[in-house]
């Protein structure tokens, strides 16, 4: 038996809990979730046992679905949060009650939060199965567990926001919705788009795809978050905005939100707005210098030999061979690139290289004369069909108003032939077994409840 | 204060007339949005136990000036205090009253005892003390049977009943109720009037009752205050305020058969001008009194409609109905609130 009064927020936070979760609403976007999760998972473990994606790029890209969705969630519940009890003529009688309006919000704030952590926790099992070993897992669930908080959090409040201002629930839908979907569409913009100066400020601008670039570069391309942590900019001013408004809305909190809004056009707040744009474009442009300066110079080259001419595989077989390239020139060769290419000898198409092996080019140190160098590769045979794959060496050029004559190898003769798996990567349990329970928890739910109703009726 | 003092108790009771037992006191609320002045100078008070109607037509300020007193605008100026604590102390404020607002929404996938539990624990209650405050109040609005059932299977008057516990989940000082019988058939108007009544003789909480029907404020209300265009135009006990309001003119019923020896009968009665059978209605004497505004003697037409009455009792005329032009709170309000 309680003999202590509740807290307010704890109040109000268990309350929309139970209204978020008994009344079915946070299941039944766990369900999607978990559907679309579990088809993701299903083809990315397909494509990975074909060797089409390398396991960690799978693991990115099941916590970046995973923040995508959570974040798009926490947005969908919080802007309903506020304005929807304004439209629904219950925020008066809320407002009525002696709590502070910031618990009231901060009530409201866990609740809307809180699908967040059973999402993670359905991504940490489809990472957990998918993932080849634990460094895999931990980093994925490491930082994807804790940058896809702080953004997930983040628009969560921002949604929240929005409920706080907006007279009516469809206005802070739209517009809570729209904004995530802006920040969501610098990552659909086509490849050239996204490099470039503007390209590259507006990914650095842009939490949404500033956390996917930290993490891809972490999880995918083994580069340390010491080394990547400027991206990480934007999604700290971000946060620390939307912790600022929603400090100053919270306890504004009234029955047409005209308070909470906050006076932009005052002159104090037009100088500490601008204080701030300029400081996320400063940062954004550092960064954007400081991701150029990572990038490399090619080099020149000679004579090739590859180990073998012909292999037979199935879909998701794995082969090596190696090739040879011997100098027999004077004096130091210049550098050189070996980069491997793939040809369809179907239809004459060249193939993308980086989907069939890991290694698409690697560079020879300057070579003595009569030297050799040996170089191992690895192909994943991905698609069915008849290709060739022959390896180009690019010697460096001496300067820069000059070129270099490329030497190709002779071709490997790859045939490949179709092989299926119904459970790839023993994933399809999971993937379609999560939504089945998920539903069948909701369907408990609401029959444990409507007992209990009888039960109290009779 | 003295003008407060102008809601008194109708038998003119001593402790009415004591400014100290004043729960609700309000002095020159002011209200603008931007140019536009919803509210001018609100001044009025009222005492524990009593009723006020709170009246106006659609935009008089009559619900900018209750989400004010309910905390839930701030004034432009002004100040109010309810139960001694002052307007400046909002939060302390809401743990004094208990508000029905006019389109209150309910959560329909809860039960009324969920219900008012939860709000009961917002007072500081423990979770078994609100529980129990729950049950006493739906018995006491009269839906313990229906307590454990979702709001969504409540009817209309059901949570309106409902919204009126919550009100009271507090024991409040002073409880707003707007528009409690909007929308309810006449059955569900005569109890839930007879439970607002309640609220205020048996708990002794001031309710301040907002209602367009002037039929269910005159017979339950007390005291009075009419609004039209953000002013008090009126305020008063019911009785003060309809009798500011009344004519020189009285009807009455008459049989058929005897309207002639009743026309030339009260027509020689002292004070009485003349007397003409009414064009509107069949059956009905109009008798034109003298007009008290012109002798200056500050007599009450209760005496005149006195005599008329008599003297149709004395000539053993069967009276069947009676009524005095401006003697009803909807004469009043129309004469206050349409004049332009």
């Amino acid at each position: 038996m309680k003999n202590r009064s509740t807290p307010g927020w704890w109040l109000v936070a268990k309350r929309e809990l139970a209204d978020l979760w008994m009344g079915g609403r946070a299941l039944t976007l766990l369900i999607l979730f978990s559907i679309l999760l579990g088809i993701t998972s299903f083809l990315l473990a397909s494509n990975s046992e074909l060797r089409l994606l390398p396991p960690q790029e799978m693991a990115f890209m099941i916590v970046q679905i995973t923040i995508t969705v959570g974040l798009f969630i926490g947005v969908l519940l919080s802007a309903d949060t506020i304005s929807g009890e304004r439209e629904r003529a219950t925020l008066e009688g809320l407002l009525l009650v002696p709590t502070k309006r910031s618990h009231i919000v901060a009530g409201k704030f866990i609740a809307a939060a809180s699908p967040w952590p059973a999402a993670l926790l359905i991504a940490a099992i489809h990472l957990f199965i998918l993932s080849p070993n634990s460094i895999i897992f931990g980093q994925s669930l490491l930082w994807g567990g804790l940058l896809g908080t702080v953004l997930v959090l983040s628009f969560t409040g921002f949604g929240m926001l929005v409920s706080l201002w907006a007279k009516s629930n469809r206005t802070s839908l739209f517009v809570g919705l729209l904004v995530a979907l802006l920040f969501l569409l610098p990552t659909q913009f086509p490849g050239t788009a996204q490099t470039g100066f503007m390209g590259r400020l507006v990914k650095q601008m842009n939490p949404i795809e500033s956390v996917n670039q930290f993490l891809e570069k972490v999880l995918v391309n083994n580069r340390t978050p010491e080394e990547m942590a400027y991206y990480l900019w934007s999604l700290v001013v971000f946060a620390l905005l939307v912790v600022g408004f929603m400090l100053y809305a919270a306890p504004r909190l009234d029955f047409t939100g005209d308070k909470a809004r906050p006076k932009l056009w005052r002159p104090a707040s037009r100088t500490v707005m601008g204080i701030v744009i300029a400081l996320l474009l400063t940062v954004a442009q550092t960064a954007v210098s400081h991701a150029q300066t990572s990038s490399t110079d090619p080099a020149n080259g000679l004579e090739v030999v590859i180990s073998t001419d012909y292999v037979e595989a199935k879909t998701g077989d794995t082969f090596d061979f190696t090739t040879t390239v011997h100098y027999n020139g004077e004096g130091e060769s210049p550098e050189m690139v070996v980069a491997m290419n793939l040809v369809n000898l179907g239809d004459g198409d060249p193939v993308d290289p980086e989907d069939w092996s890991p290694e698409r080019t690697q560079a020879i140190e300057p070579l003595q004369p009569g030297e050799t160098a040996v170089l191992d590769w690895t192909i994943n045979a991905i698609l069915e069909g008849d290709y060739l794959a022959y390896m180009t060496v690019i010697p460096a050029p001496e300067s820069s108003q000059e070129s270099s004559m490329p030497l190709s190898s002779p071709g490997l003769h790859l045939t490949v032939e179709q092989f299926t798996s119904l459970n790839p990567g023993g994933i399809a349990p999971v993937a379609f077994g999560m939504p089945v329970v998920l539903a069948l928890i909701m369907a408990l739910q609401l029959w444990l409840r409507r007992r209990e109703l009888a039960l109290s009726m009779a | 204060m003295t003008r407060y003092n102008e809601v008194v108790s109708e038998n003119g009771s001593g402790a009415f007339l004591d400014s100290s037992a004043n729960v609700l006191v309000a002095e020159n609320l002011r209200k603008s949005y931007d140019s536009h002045v919803a509210l001018v100078d609100l001044s009025f008070s009222l005492q524990a136990g009593r009723i006020l109607g709170f009246l106006g037509p659609n935009g008089a300020g009559k619900t900018t000036a209750i989400r004010i007193l309910i905390t839930i605008l701030e004034p432009t100026s002004g100040h109010f205090s309810i139960g001694g604590v002052g307007s400046e102390n909002p939060e302390e404020i809401r743990r004094k009253i208990g508000v029905l607002p006019e389109s209150l929404g309910f959560p329909k996938q809860m039960t009324g005892v969920e219900y008012l539990t939860y709000f009961a624990q917002h007072y500081g209650k423990t979770a078994v003390q609100a529980k129990a405050t729950a049950l006493a109040l739906l018995e006491e609005v009269g839906l313990q049977k229906r307590g454990k059932s979702l709001i969504g299977s409540y009817s209309r008057g059901m949570r309106q009943r409902l919204g009126i516990a919550r009100a009271l989940v507090n024991d409040p000082v002073v409880v707003f109720l707007d528009e409690p019988t909007l929308g309810l058939d006449p059955a569900g108007q005569r109890e839930l009037q007879s439970l607002i009544v309640r609220i205020a003789r048996e708990r002794g909480a001031a309710v301040v009752l907002c209602s367009h029907l002037l039929n269910e404020v005159e017979e339950v209300c007390d005291d009075v205050v009419i609004l039209r265009e953000g002013q008090v135009v009126a305020s008063g006990t019911v009785s003060e305020v309809i009798g500011k309001a009344e004519r020189n003119l009285v009807r009455v019923r008459i049989p058929s058969r005897l309207l002639t020896e009743a026309q030339v009968m009260l027509a020689n009665v002292p004070g009485v001008i003349q007397v003409t059978p009414s064009k509107r209605r069949m059956g009905w004497l109009e008798v034109e009194l003298i007009d008290l505004a012109d002798t200056g003697e500050g007599e009450s037409y209760d005496v005149y409609t006195s005599r008329v009455l008599q003297s149709l009792l004395q000539a053993n005329i069967p009276l069947l109905n009676f009524e005095v032009e401006g003697g009803r709170l909807q004469d009043v309000f129309l004469q206050l609130t349409e004049e332009n």
